[in-house]
């Protein structure tokens, strides 16, 4: 398993100075893996002073794995040449797809929960991790569509793929309240489908309400939802390394630390009453 | 409906590709009451066309700034269409858009140029990092050594050869100044680059750009001098161009003449 790095922030650009200047630290950071493909200047020196004393992960966005297109070996060099430079506590992307004939959609499709995707997304799941020497996170993604041609729950078809490649969970708790919500399922099946060994992460975020559905802005506090249910997951898997994502509309660097703090205070509480 | 089916329907609709297929589409989507499942499929053409917006505006952001944002929208849509992204990298998506705006019309002559000093000024930003050299590493050259010398450039330096001279016009959109100058039409070299975390960007001659070129290609000192040979005084005018190079920091190495034979 994993190490537990404690509640962490991701790294954005607009903290850089209160980063590199000022000292300022979280538990851990996240960093987006595409971000640092090729880069130097002021990113580079960020992510080096950050990582010199504080650990760090590295988030793909672009991985997309359950594409049909074949893998791209030149984007998994290059993670694997930033893996081995920065030395990442762990890797991790999204169980979605985003590209269609080497055109980049740059989001996070959901996947159809069928037998060919899962056999598709699970045998791409063990090349990748051959590729890149460990084994990877897979997150679950906040959706706003579902198919016909599901038969399996989305929980049910992340814990396979996990099982059968062999690979770890990122577990975005928003992400779990945003797709139950817009799709009518029960967050708390979600969470009680997927096997406690192998949630290695927790995402936390917020999301905003239009009315027909939920959007996943990452643009907003973690609305109170979803700590209720960051408390259920803590109470189901125990000490889990927790991130908080906030990525537009980015308050000062106080005001993310503090959402970790809350994290941490709240995930406490759950584990002193569990003891 | 294959795996492969799938994929290709939903994506070319989010990406603008398919146009039709409507009722194929419907079919292949769970409905909601809350929302139908065309609607459902809107939400990912929205965020798409919404991202890949705000990734070309980081790059250009004086450039979508006197164009407005609903011109802006527009042209990118287009661009969009010309130029899929390719990259895993979003940040990639609007290294095209200078020169795809040359072939358009609607804006200032300049805008283009515009566009492409700020795209290259961003790809300067961020470029692989690289120590630099200082012109004492030529000095400690034997002379014999110094015609058959070669440089290696910063990974974050580019040159630029515009048909306008926007310097100007950037300066003055930097500043936030409301009066912009007239459209200078002149062909103008520019080299960019950066220096620990500022970025710069500087005309040069025509016989500066000649020796820079030459020298970015593998050319040696002596190539250089040549480049420079149209000048008053041209071995004077070669070293001077060539310290200004390391006393900007372009220069990362200086590599020596090999033995003879395999220089």
């Amino acid at each position: 398993m994993v190490p537990f790095l404690g509640h962490g922030i991701g790294l954005r650009t607009k903290h850089f100075p209160e980063l590199l200047e000022q000292g300022r630290r979280a538990d851990w950071f996240e960093v987006i893996t595409e971000n640092f493909l090729h880069v130097g200047g002021r990113p580079r020196a960020v992510l080096e002073a950050v990582r010199a004393d504080r650990p760090v992960v590295l988030h793909g966005v672009s991985l997309s794995i359950g594409s049909v297109d074949p893998l791209n070996e030149e984007y998994l060099r290059d993670v694997r040449e930033l893996a081995d430079a920065v030395e990442p506590a762990w890797v991790s992307d999204h169980l979605c797809w985003g590209t269609f004939g080497r055109h980049n959609a740059h989001d996070l499709l959901p996947m159809p929960f069928t037998e060919e995707a899962l056999s598709h997304v699970v045998s791409r799941v063990v090349e990748v991790q051959e590729r890149l020497g460990r084994r990877i996170l897979l997150e679950n993604v906040s959706s706003y569509l579902s198919y016909a041609a599901s038969t399996i729950s989305e929980w049910d078809f992340l814990a396979e793929v996990a099982r059968r490649a062999d690979c770890l969970i990122l577990l975005d708790v928003n992400n779990v309240y945003v797709s139950a919500t817009n799709h009518g399922f029960d967050a708390l099946a979600f969470l009680h489908g997927i096997p406690q060994d192998r949630v290695a992460q927790m995402h936390l975020a917020g999301h905003q309400d239009l009315g027909t559905h939920l959007l996943d802005t990452h643009d907003a506090p973690v609305p109170d939802p979803v700590w209720a249910l960051y408390r259920d997951a803590v109470r189901r898997f125990g000490r889990v390394s927790t991130l908080v994502e906030w990525d537009d509309r980015i308050p000062p660097l106080d005001e993310v630390l503090a959402e970790a703090e809350k994290a941490r205070s709240l995930a406490s509480g759950v584990l002193e009453r569990a003891a | 409906m294959t795996l492969y089916e799938l994929q290709a329907l939903l994506h070319g609709r989010i990406t603008g590709i398919v146009q039709d297929r409507e009722c194929e589409l419907r079919q292949q989507l769970l409905p909601r009451p809350s929302l139908p499942a065309l609607e459902r499929v809107e939400i990912y053409e929205k965020m798409y066309l919404h991202r890949l917006v705000h990734a070309v505006a980081e790059d250009v952001p004086h450039t979508a700034a006197l164009l407005g944002d609903e011109s802006f929208l527009d042209l990118v849509r287009e661009y969009l269409r010309d130029h899929p992204s390719r990259s895993p990298d979003i940040g990639q998506v609007g290294r095209h858009f200078g020169a795809w705006l040359r072939g358009r019309d609607g804006f200032r002559v300049d805008l283009p140029d515009l566009a492409v000093l700020e795209r290259v000024r961003s790809e300067a930003r961020s470029a692989p990092d690289a120590p630099v050299a200082g012109a004492d590493e030529l000095h400690s050259l034997p002379p014999d050594a110094l015609p058959g010398t070669r440089f290696v450039f910063s990974p974050s330096l580019r040159v630029l050869r515009l048909h306008h001279d926007v310097r100007a016009l950037w300066d003055a959109l930097d500043a936030n100044r409301n009066e912009l100058p007239i459209p200078a039409r002149r062909p103008t070299t520019l080299a960019v680059w950066r220096q620990e975390f500022k970025v710069f960007h500087t005309a040069l001659s025509g016989s500066e750009a000649d020796a820079l070129e030459v020298a970015r290609e593998g050319g040696t000192l002596e190539d250089v001098c040549a480049a420079c040979a149209g000048e008053p005084e041209p071995a004077e005018a070669a070293f001077r161009t060539v310290l200004s190079w390391f006393a900007d920091g372009w220069v990362a190495a200086v590599t020596k003449p090999g033995p003879r034979g395999t220089n």
